[in-house]
């Protein structure tokens, strides 16, 4: 059991805002996970970028948090995009299907350069 | 001893009954230090040695005085004598005092020269007592000294033979203290071997509630397909879990059928509502819907609407079957974010060919609005097999700690020397055995495969359903062959 993880908002743009992710996520921090970005889509940034370069480990109730948080961005007319996904995490997202909803790339700054064709149109 | 010898009592001194509620209360403390009919202890056989010693006499004793006798807990002198009774002059009076009783020559005592003895064989013309006294007042019994000719003691006598009571009472606390300790031990004991007791109960009600559980939620055998030969496994993590994992074989009327396996996001009670759910949501689409993508549909959309769900799902693989002309099968599956299927037939080098059916797109079903799921269609010739299994298969650790993968596992299928649906559940069976940790999850196993059946006759066709094995114990095996 771990208590370690943390969520730093390390920029925010307009409704958009990127979140570093550090440590592990499982069935005991997915939740702060979940809870921590629903706060910062409450605050108006409904497109979210969640940068995983500092998480270590995620399992299915990570997965899980990121499904909660993409329905979250998505009933908010926003989107959830990954930036630097571990590779185990990268396969069930190729392997659900869910790579082509929740768009991935290597860095948070390659993920904002994409972001025109990476933001959905307005609902 | 000598000194100034004590002056010889006048009377009352000597009660011969005493009061009833001070009598019971009385017994009630001599209960409590439960010592009466206990076995020669060393601290108590000391007390009446050193008695003896001390005043020179030739019978030392240390009594109990129960209801109805003289229970002597030590005696030294006097062989073979365990108890006597109540009778007033000696043991028995001196219990109804608050100090010692001295009585220097029993004959001239009215009440003590009528004891028995005095009157008996042992003669006794000298006795002194002192009372074992409790904290709160109530007198158990006596050390006693006898000695067959009168004599007189002083007061410093009596006042060690008074200490020698209270080291008896001394010696009577410890041993109650002693004999509490290991009562509550003994308690404590049978406190925890009925916790544990009850414990086990609790886990064998627990692991018949989800063995039963899980038995509603896969079919309770496999049909029999003409032309098919179908084998299965399912094995839960924990016997005392449901398990997410599904699986189904069923008729679509005509000559068609319908096959799916799937995982349930979760384990226990909850994913168990949804793997229900689940289940016959793709029976009764597949009465509606002819295309498997369709089917995947409706169940996206009934996990989603059902409330109750939350943010419930599962990875799903949909087929259909239908007798494929000039043999075997046409088969269309559906994929819903899980693991490729795999497709085996001989190869030309001598080897399984072994192709993964990954219809690309296809999402997790339940997870969103709109979700998209693709389908393939092949042909499942005779000769060919096909293997459906949940990620507790793939993810399985290898003895160096990586996972067996999607690729392990079609190195596997691709050394098998037939993709008959039994050897295929037999021998990734054997496999999962095979890994030192086991799988670490919920494993289910379907395979289908279209025997190389003789021409000659199409109803003779060869066609198995076998179950390996049932959730739980993976014991259980039922063989249909027709």
């Amino acid at each position: 059991m771990t208590d370690d993880l943390t969520l730093t908002t390390t920029h925010t743009d307009g409704h958009l805002a990127a979140l570093h992710v550090r440590g592990e996520i499982d069935i005991h921090t997915a939740p702060a996970l979940r809870t921590g970005a629903l706060d910062v889509i409450a605050r108006g940034h409904p497109h979210l970028i969640l940068d995983l370069t500092g998480v270590t480990f995620c399992d299915s109730s990570g997965f899980n948090a990121l499904i909660g948080v993409m329905r979250c961005t998505m009933a908010a007319n926003g989107s959830l995009t990954l930036a630097a996904v571990p590779d185990r995490l990268s396969r069930m997202l190729d392997l659900t299907g869910l790579s082509t909803v929740m768009p991935s790339y290597p860095s948070t700054e390659a993920a904002m350069n994409a972001r025109p064709t990476a933001t959905p149109e307005p609902a | 001893m000598s000194g100034t010898p004590e002056a010889s009592p006048g009377e009352p001194r000597l009660r011969r009954v005493p009061p009833a509620e001070v009598e019971a209360a009385r017994m009630e403390a001599v209960r409590r230090y439960d010592i009466l009919d206990t076995p020669p202890d060393g601290a108590f056989d000391r007390v009446a040695a050193m008695a003896a010693r001390l005043f020179d006499v030739p019978v030392a004793s240390v009594t109990i005085v129960d209801a109805d006798r003289i229970w002597f807990k030590a005696v030294h002198g006097l062989e073979g004598v365990a108890q006597i009774g109540r009778d007033p002059g000696l043991c028995g009076s001196a219990i109804l005092r608050d100090d010692a009783l001295v009585i220097p020559d029993t004959l001239s005592d009215p009440t003590a020269r009528t004891n028995p003895l005095v009157t008996g064989p042992l003669g006794v013309r000298f006795y002194a007592a002192a009372p074992i006294i409790t904290a709160d007042g109530h007198r158990l019994g006596t050390v006693n000294i006898l000695d067959t000719t009168p004599r007189l003691i002083t007061e410093a006598d009596t006042e060690t033979l008074a200490d020698l009571a209270a080291v008896v009472l001394d010696a009577m606390e410890l041993r109650l203290s002693g004999l509490r300790l290991l009562r509550e031990e003994q308690e404590r004991r049978k406190a925890e071997e009925a916790a544990r007791t009850r414990a086990e109960r609790d886990t064998e009600a627990i692991t018949a509630f989800a063995t039963t559980l899980q038995r509603t939620l896969l079919p309770p055998a496999l049909p029999t397909v003409p032309g098919l030969e179908l084998a299965c496994h399912y094995q839960t993590d924990s016997p005392r879990d449901v398990g997410g994992d599904f699986y189904d074989v069923f008729s679509l009327g005509g000559q068609r059928w319908a096959f799916f396996l799937g995982d349930v996001c979760g384990k226990g009670a909850e994913a168990a509502a949804v793997t229900s759910l689940t289940r016959y949501t793709l029976r009764a689409a597949a009465q509606h819907h002819d295309d498997p993508t369709e089917v995947l549909n409706a169940l996206n959309s009934a996990l989603l609407l059902d409330p109750s769900m939350g943010s419930r799902y599962c990875t799903c693989v949909f087929g259909t079957l239908q007798p494929a002309p000039g043999g075997g099968f046409t088969v269309t599956v559906a994929m819903g974010g899980h693991p490729p299927a795999f497709h085996l037939q001989h190869g030309d080098d001598g080897a399984m060919a072994v192709n993964g059916i990954r219809p690309s797109g296809g999402m997790l079903v339940g997870a969103l609005e709109g979700a998209r799921f693709a389908s393939h269609t092949f042909h499942l010739a005779p000769g060919h097999g096909l293997l459906l299994y949940t990620d507790g298969l793939t993810e399985a650790r290898l003895p160096d700690g990586t996972m067996l993968g999607e690729e392990g596992v079609a190195a596997f299928l691709t050394t098998r020397t037939t993709p008959d649906a039994g050897r295929l559940i037999e021998d990734t069976i054997a496999l999962i055995m095979d890994l030192p940790t086991g799988t670490g999850d919920d494993v289910a196993l379907l395979a289908l495969s279209v025997p190389l059946a003789p021409a000659t006759d199409q109803t003779a066709a060869a066609s198995t359903a076998r179950t390996l094995a049932t959730p739980g114990a993976g014991a259980a095996r039922a063989d249909q062959e027709r």
